[in-house]
């Protein structure tokens, strides 16, 4: 299979999902902006209203946290069960099983690419202009996307040999969304936690990084981010070799677990 | 084209407990499968039709033995059940299956408007697969297999069900393409399907080749065995 092959099923199968899913809900397309808000709202509610989180633009701190943590986390759910929800698929030819995780990956890029224009809006519209520090979001955005591709992966592989592994991510899932400042400031720690927040928790420093750029028009820590790119970057080539490796073994498991 | 050499298969599958949980699917099975040529499988349920099937298309690998395939030979194995994403229409799937089997989007879309004409599916051709009735699936995953190209097409009972009309149909196109270069590789537990289609046919039994040879001295003794009932 050519790269421009992989790439177009890879999108074929994206848009398809898009498609039929936005057939299924009453609201269809609105889905994709009316989610993520939806999600803000909640967590406004609670830390705002609820408790009190002292901060006058919380809802900005909040939007460049959790927009972008909800595209990972989906993403990584949604992508660890890709294989067993293809046996379909899998069980009537031999493909790269990459191919499910990425259409999922891809489907999560286009909804996330219309959730990064609404964040803009909001930023726009509470008064937060754009400057060139804004295109320091270019390379975050592409560390936060190796990280969703590596874990997915890693997602995938696990589930296909044991589905318990759905309950752990779900899990990890919550702990992450609890450990990576969403709703809480990194910046208001004890320096030394937040050192170790951010040595131990690459999403920290990614939802601190959109954070520093877009609320500060500052640069963010790009050694720290490139050691991050480059971690996760070779665990995908590590999980693309092992996943050929594995090809057939993960279709048996896939059909017959 | 295709060698197997004394394959054996078997899986650990979740809690089930027999053999400790171990599944013997086929305990070494050798063959060949020769270009062009139409091979027949024939046997019980859960005799491993289907498993040789995926061994043979690549999809599994032994667990012992070797399969040896003719590098850059495509096969893709045509089931009823399995193989659509039921939330997707017709159109959609056929789509993807042509793409899955290394057409370019566009030449899968070319041959869109032949599958449904052939298909007879219709308007149904845009309804999700999840709203199919199995004869309409089979039409649908016959005549997608049919119309893309692959050097080994492996089918799975998938005439088994369709009405007689179709059936027919699919058993004419299925010859006119036998006889040219395809390799096919035909599983049923029809006999007489498998008589007039194939050249040679294998009779497993318990993971194992009972028999081997011309279609018709192979059913004969695949259909004495059932008639004498369970050994």
């Amino acid at each position: 299979m050519t790269l421009s092959q992989y790439y177009a099923l890879i999108d074929v199968q994206a848009r398809m999902a898009l498609k039929s899913d936005a057939s299924r809900y009453y609201f269809g397309y609105l889905w994709w902006v009316l989610e993520p808000l939806l999600y803000v709202g909640v967590f406004y509610v609670v830390f705002n209203v609820i408790l009190d989180s002292r901060r006058s633009d919380f809802l900005i701190f909040l939007v460049c946290g959790k927009l972008p943590f909800v595209w990972f986390s989906k993403s990584v759910s949604q992508a660890s069960s890709s294989i067993i929800a293809n046996v379909g698929l899998i069980g009537k030819i031999d493909v790269t099983k990459t191919l499910f995780p990425m259409a999922v990956i891809q489907e999560g890029l286009y909804k996330q690419a219309v959730v990064f224009l609404l964040l803009f809006a909001i930023l726009l519209f509470t008064g937060y202009m754009p400057t060139m520090a804004w295109f320091w979001l270019i390379p975050i955005m592409l560390v936060n996307y190796i990280m969703i591709v590596a874990c997915s992966y890693v997602g995938a592989v696990l589930v296909c040999y044991m589905r318990d592994f759905t309950i752990f991510i779900g899990l990890g899932m919550i702990f992450l969304m609890f450990t990576s400042g969403i709703f809480w400031d990194l910046r208001a720690l004890e320096p030394a936690m937040a050192e170790a927040v951010l040595l131990y928790n690459p999403m920290a420093l990614i939802l601190d990084s959109y954070r520093q750029v877009l609320m500060q028009n500052a640069a963010p820590d790009l050694v720290h981010l490139a050691w991050v790119g480059a971690l996760f970057g070779g665990l995908t080539i590590i999980m693309v070799k092992l996943m050929r490796f594995l090809s057939k073994s993960l279709a048996l498991k896939a059909l017959t677990a | 084209m295709l060698e197997l050499d004394n394959v054996v298969l078997n899986y650990r599958s979740g809690k089930n407990s027999f053999e400790h949980g171990v599944h013997n699917v086929l305990n070494g099975v050798s063959l060949s499968l020769y270009k062009g040529e139409t091979l027949g499988v024939i046997g019980k349920n859960g005799c491993g039709k289907t498993t040789i099937l995926r061994l043979m298309a690549g999809i599994f690998g032994p667990t012992a033995g070797t399969v040896r395939r003719r590098a850059n030979t495509s096969a893709a194995l045509l089931t009823i059940g399995l193989g659509f994403k039921p939330q997707l229409s017709g159109r959609s799937n056929a789509l993807l299956s042509a793409m899955l089997q290394g057409s370019t989007r566009a030449e899968a879309e070319s041959c869109l408007e032949e599958i449904k004409a052939f298909s007879e599916l219709g308007d149904g051709f845009e309804e999700p697969v999840k709203t199919y009735s199995s004869g309409m699936r089979s039409r649908l995953g016959f005549t997608t297999a049919l119309m893309t190209r692959v050097d080994i097409l492996m089918i799975d009972e998938v005439l088994a069900v369709g009405d007689a009309q179709f059936r027919a149909k699919a058993e004419a196109a299925l010859k006119e393409r036998i006889t040219g270069e395809q390799t096919v590789v035909f599983v049923s537990h029809q006999g007489p399907q498998v008589q007039s289609i194939c050249d040679r046919a294998i009779w497993l039994d318990q993971g194992k080749i009972a028999a081997e040879g011309d279609a018709e001295s192979v059913l004969k003794q695949y259909t004495a065995s059932i008639k004498l009932g369970p050994k």
